[in-house]
């Protein structure tokens, strides 16, 4: 079979510009930066220094001919200087790693908050096209892919660089010939391991492939399994993934290979440097222009050459990789945040106009479909009741969200106390207004927390006078640990009545002028039924608010009902005119509310010429 | 233990090709040495005449330890993955036998985590464990031989530190293992916050709360850096450690091998021999500290993955199973069925539908439908004697053969991430394309599909064309259909089609219909008002059965939806 699996994209291992911008923000912690750079080549300087107090001993006190005791008491002095050495390589090289990991992590925090931040401001319409899942990989292994660049490769590539050219100063400082030689292996040795990163490279991008199609494969199989089982597809299912599993596996082999020919490649490589300081160096002792000490040293030296060379393919896969991540990184980051400065309202009446609103949800609307409101015009007076009612699709969820903004309307206007609200300060207008939705979302953390939010204006005193104006108390009193018990799984373990109810509290806690409330159609059990009649007819009293009802004694007390249909106002007035009017409200009255008999299908023929006749019109 | 290394012994080949190449990589390696100490002793005594040759046979034997060292690497390496590959193997294999009640129980990253995590954690400890403890073993026994010929009193010295540093490494290993999953919990949280707040972002902007949910952030992210730190801490000392235990064990070479060499009691070329062996014997001891915990972590994996391969599916054949080739007649004989000793879901039920029948089945969201009817396929064994076929209990029939002539279309039309044609056919592989295009056509799909990018050859899926909810259900009728079944089982597989396109479908199927058994179950009475027989199910139990124009008359649930439905169909326009 063939699949349609996402292609990890690999680009370029360093992009200038990219990097810029990246070491902006280790900008504010160069200081600690620079420190473990400075304490790496410390260490690093400790490291040359110990095979060269070996040399000292063995030319000074081991071959000289000075006497016993002197010879002793001198290999015991070095020795102390070594023992120094490696204490202050311990000390210093924990330092080090300490320091890098703590400036890695600050850069880390600062780049996932404002990831974060950014996120929380990006319009919902962005929201709408980029699932959650890819968002999340932004904020989380992105990052995490730079912190390695950072911790891993940035400072070593100063220790590196310092480690082979403090090798070469000491080695052509002991002889210029020997060390001059070795320089020569130098270029073959970067040849093997370019040639090893190229193949290493290609063999990692394809084990990576193979397994992220495995995984998906796996994730699919796994989720379809009922699907395979039903139409006894066991076996194909298998053959199909021993293949992908033995593909990942080829994959596997290639890189064990290519790892396998290329390290001992590198270890033959320094056997032969060993034999030319045997050979070069041994003839250079006997001639008297080498000491024996500096030979064991140039092999020690040699030893410590090759670790970096080895580890090069390592690090530009990691550099590669944060390059890939940093780029979509700043590509999220260059998203255009929602327009949130504007004039702010100082007191608000709470007086709602819509004018001519024309809206669609995609952003050049082509067909008459794709307009969700056509033309929409209404208002809601200062302290006035509203009720919206329709059908499914009709719009009415969407009113909702052209009036907080969170999408930016077409054609028309949207007032708020004769304000268009294009004009006003993005949280001074949302601050006005509360919103109930039928599906409660609830958050991780307690049950206070879900009341108040992250708001410090509101006090824990507040958040719970609120749960009891909702009547929300009495329920919250019988959790476990009442406000401080823990949400658990987005509130699946509270009724939906439940959450309605902390959905009042939250709203009432922010003391809103305007209320928005979407009801809840789903049964309730008929105790909390009026418990929630209750506190609804409480929220609302003393404020404007815009109400989709599904319930007869929410629309009773509205001051006035809208009827949309299909993005249209088809009627408008109170629950008594309305039902005088006999059009689509009494239609749709009788049928939700009215008693389940033959009678209804009278009004819903009425409801339908009318209608018929409405479309006409328009 | 043995459960883990029992999957190595079938490359025991290989294995033992790979140790025997380890073997002498480490023979050779530690050649190297004594030339250099036969070089240096002759340095010391001015003589140079077989320097060239020291030179050449430390490059030759380089060369065959290079040689040597990829066999190593290809076969060690190579045969822990073909037991990555095994296992996972195996364990999709059991996978796909086990029961619907099984992967209701274990969440799908759970199972996910399994084939990766744990078989990984298997792998290492096969791997790299075998390796490093044979390399230790082989290490140590030459390196110590020899040192011990050279020196023994100074062999002890050196040797003071080095069982030390095995036993930090394992003691450091188990505290980073232990902390580094403190950080990997955080960063669960983590990610956890990240997906919450962008699921609840309408919320958290209408209360205003962007800059709050950033402060509550900032605290998780806080935390998590504290993780981290914390791991730092040890982390950050292990490495120089190690450093500097291998350096106190030089230290005490250079020292009492210097006083031995002035003594001269050993000579020039044997302290710096002493040297090497000493260095090459370090990665040895550290790698025993590693190997430890991983097996110590090999073995927890292999002990999750035991626990699946153990599981047994509660849906199996019987063990004199007969095949399945009646014409289908079924009987729903006074059925009681409840999931693990729970309330009943299904009470009394008795219904029989005949080969040519079609039974329609209405009821609310929780009646017990689906259930039903998964009984029918064998998801869940119904008890004994309460669902037969053609006169038999269900559960005596193959399994294989049943699924094979019962399908079964579910509500969410699961498809593969494989083009339009291989969903279809996905029961059927074989089938010549006529008939995709035939089923396709019955489904009211054919022209839909045409108009896709590739036509029947589109990719679906997350990085193909997603097909809308109606589509996706109509696919799926289409490969229940090209199966050919003698019983056709539609479960509210046409709700996301709207109601005319469903009538239309019916319309088309209704000779598919009459052709065998079938049940269609729907929330809409249109779909089943002209079938022979309609059951209303209510919490479990049928409380309505009878034709469409019987149960209009009857004034029940049947008479109030059908109301219902026709108001709002016409209101709708």
């Amino acid at each position: 079979m063939q699949y349609a699996w996402e292609e990890e994209k690999l680009g370029k291992a360093y992009d200038a510009g990219l990097m810029k911008r990246l070491l902006r923000y280790v900008k504010p912690y160069r200081g600690l930066f620079i420190a473990a750079i400075v304490l790496s080549l410390l260490v690093t300087g400790t490291e040359l220094a110990l095979p060269y107090i070996t040399k000292i001993v063995i030319d000074r006190h081991l071959l000289s001919a000075s006497s016993y005791e002197q010879a002793i008491r001198g290999a015991g002095q070095f020795a102390l200087l070594f023992l120094g050495m490696l204490l202050v390589r311990l000390l210093f090289s924990f330092i080090q790693v300490y320091v890098l990991q703590y400036t890695g992590q600050r850069v880390m925090y600062d780049m996932r908050t404002e990831i974060f931040s950014h996120l929380m401001k990006l319009p919902v319409r962005f929201f709408d096209k980029n699932p959650v899942g890819r968002l999340v990989t932004r904020a989380t292994n992105d990052v995490a892919a730079i912190n390695e660049m950072f911790s891993a490769v940035l400072v070593y590539l100063f220790k590196d660089a310092f480690l082979i050219v403090g090798i070469f100063a000491i080695m052509f400082q002991l002889n210029w010939r020997l060390a001059g030689l070795i320089l020569l292996l130098t270029p073959l040795l970067i040849w093997i391991a370019f040639e090893f990163r190229k193949r290493a490279r290609d063999a990692f991008r394809e084990v990576r492939r193979k397994l992220a199609k495995l995984n998906a494969y796996l994730a699919e199989s796994i989720s379809g399994m009922r699907i395979i089982q039903l139409f006894v597809r066991e076996q194909s299912s298998f053959r199909e993934f021993s293949q992908i599993n033995d593909e990942e596996y080829q994959a596997n082999m290639q890189q064990i290979t290519i790892f396998a020919v290329f390290q001992p490649l590198i270890g033959l490589l320094r056997a032969v440097a060993t034999a030319l300081i045997l050979w070069y160096g041994g003839f250079g002792v006997v001639g008297g222009v080498f000491t024996l000490g500096s030979l064991v040293a140039f092999v020690s030296y040699i030893e410590m050459l090759f670790q970096p060379i080895s580890d090069l393919a390592e690090k530009y896969n990691i550099l590669q990789g944060a390059m890939a991540s940093s780029e979509r990184i700043f590509l999220l980051l260059d998203e255009p945040e929602e327009r949130y400065l504007g004039k702010r309202l100082l007191s608000v009446k709470g007086r709602i106009e819509f004018r001519d609103v024309w809206f669609a949800y995609v952003p050049q609307p082509q067909s008459d479909a794709d307009w969700i409101l056509k033309g929409v015009s209404f208002t809601v007076e200062s302290g006035e009741r509203v009720a919206i009612v329709g059908p499914t699709g009709s719009g009415k969820t969407t009113i909702i969200s052209l009036l907080l903004r969170l999408y930016e309307i077409q054609k028309g206007q949207i007032l708020l106390d004769g304000v268009e609200i294009q004009e006003l300060d993005l949280k001074s207008l949302r601050s006005q207004m509360a919103v109930v939705l039928q599906d409660v979302f609830l958050f991780s953390g307690d049950v206070l927390g879900n009341i108040r939010l992250q708001s410090e204006k509101i006090p824990t005193e507040r958040a719970i006078e609120a749960a009891r104006f909702v009547q929300a108390d009495a329920f919250i009193q019988e959790l476990p640990d009442r406000y401080q018990t823990e949400v658990k799984e987005r509130g699946a373990t509270l009724s939906v009545g439940q959450r309605q109810l902390l959905a009042f509290a939250r709203a009432v806690a922010f003391n809103p002028k305007i209320l928005i409330l979407d009801e809840a159609t789903a049964n309730i059990d008929s105790k909390t039924e009026h418990l929630i009649q209750g506190s609804i007819g409480r929220m609302l009293e003393d404020r404007t608010s815009l109400v989709i009802a599904h319930r007869l004694s929410t629309i009773r007390h509205s001051d006035k009902i809208i009827v949309l249909h299909r993005g249209r106002i088809v009627e408008e007035g109170t629950h008594e005119q309305l039902l005088a009017k006999k059009g689509l409200y009494h239609a749709l009255y009788s049928l939700q509310f009215g008693e389940t008999g033959r009678s209804t299908l009278e009004h819903v023929r009425q409801a339908q010429t009318q209608l018929e006749f409405l479309e006409e019109e328009l | 233990m043995r459960s883990m290394f029992r999957y190595l012994w079938r490359y025991r080949g290989r294995v033992l090709l790979g140790l025997f190449a380890l073997l002498l990589v480490d023979g050779g390696q530690l050649i190297i040495p004594q030339i250099i100490r036969s070089a240096v002793d002759e340095l010391t005594q001015g003589q140079s005449q077989r320097l060239l040759f020291f030179g050449i046979a430390v490059v030759v034997i380089a060369a065959l330890v290079a040689f040597f060292r990829f066999f190593w690497r290809y076969f060690l390496f190579g045969a822990a993955r073909r037991v990555r590959r095994d296992i996972r193997d195996r364990l999709y294999d059991h996978m796909l036998k086990l029961s619907a009640r099984f992967f209701q129980d274990t969440k799908t990253g759970e199972l996910m985590s399994h084939f990766t995590n744990d078989v990984d954690a298997v792998t290492m400890a096969v791997g790299f464990g075998v390796l490093a403890f044979a390399d230790f073993l082989i290490m140590v026994t030459f390196c110590v031989g020899a040192m011990i010929s050279i020196s023994p009193l100074l062999t002890l010295y050196a040797f003071a530190p080095l069982p030390i540093l095995t036993l930090l490494v394992a003691l450091f290993g188990r505290v980073i293992h232990r902390r580094f999953q403190a950080v990997q919990e955080t960063f669960s949280t983590l990610t956890e916050k990240v997906r919450e707040a962008l699921s609840g972002v309408r919320v958290v902007k209408t209360f205003t709360q962007e800059e709050g949910m950033a402060r509550d952030f900032a605290r998780t992210n806080q935390l998590f850096i504290d993780k981290n730190m914390h791991l730092v801490k040890v982390w950050g000392l292990f490495d120089p450690m190690i450093a500097f235990m291998s350096g106190i064990s030089s230290l005490i070479v250079l020292y009492f091998g210097g006083r031995a060499v002035i003594t001269g009691s050993i000579s020039l070329g044997q302290f710096v021999a002493f040297n090497v062996y000493l260095g090459l014997l370090t990665w040895p001891m550290m790698a025993l500290g590693w190997t430890v915990n991983m097996v110590q972590r090999g073995r927890a994996s292999m002990e999750r993955i035991d626990k699946i391969l153990e599981t047994l599916p509660d849906v199996t054949d019987h063990p004199n199973a007969k095949p399945f080739n009646g014409q289908g007649f079924i009987e729903f004989r006074d059925l009681t069925f409840s999931y693990d000793g729970g309330p009943p879901v299904l009470e009394n039920i008795n219904v029989t539908i005949a080969p040519g029948q079609t039974l329609g089945i209405i009821g609310l969201t929780g009646s017990g439908k689906t259930t039903l009817v998964h009984l029918l396929v064998r998801v869940f064994d119904p008890p004994r004697g309460s669902l037969l076929i053609d006169g038999r209990d269900v559960r005596e029939y193959s399994l294989d053969d049943l699924r094979h002539q019962i399908a079964l279309v579910p509500q969410d039309g699961f498809l593969f991430s494989t083009t339009v044609r291989e969903n279809i056919a996905f029961g059927n592989p074989h089938v010549s394309w006529e008939s995709i295009v035939e089923v396709s056509r019955l489904a009211g799909l054919h022209d839909e599909i045409l108009d896709l990018p590739q036509g029947f050859d589109t990719l679906l899926g997350e990085r193909g064309v997603s097909l809308s909810g109606g589509q996706r259900q109509r696919v799926a009728i289409a490969r229940a259909l090209l199966t050919n079944p003698r019983i056709l089982i539609l479960d509210d597989a046409l709700s996301a089609v709207d109601a005319e396109k469903e009538e239309e479908i019916l319309r088309n199927l209704k000779d598919v219909l009459r052709s065998r058994t079938s049940i269609v179950i729907a929330h809409r009475i249109s779909a089943v008002k002209e079938l022979d027989h309609i059951i209303v199910l209510d919490r479990g139990r049928i409380v309505e059965r009878g034709t469409h124009e019987e149960l209009v008359g009857q004034d029940g649930i049947y008479a109030h939806l059908y109301q219902l439905q026709k108001a709002e169909e016409e209101v709708r326009i």
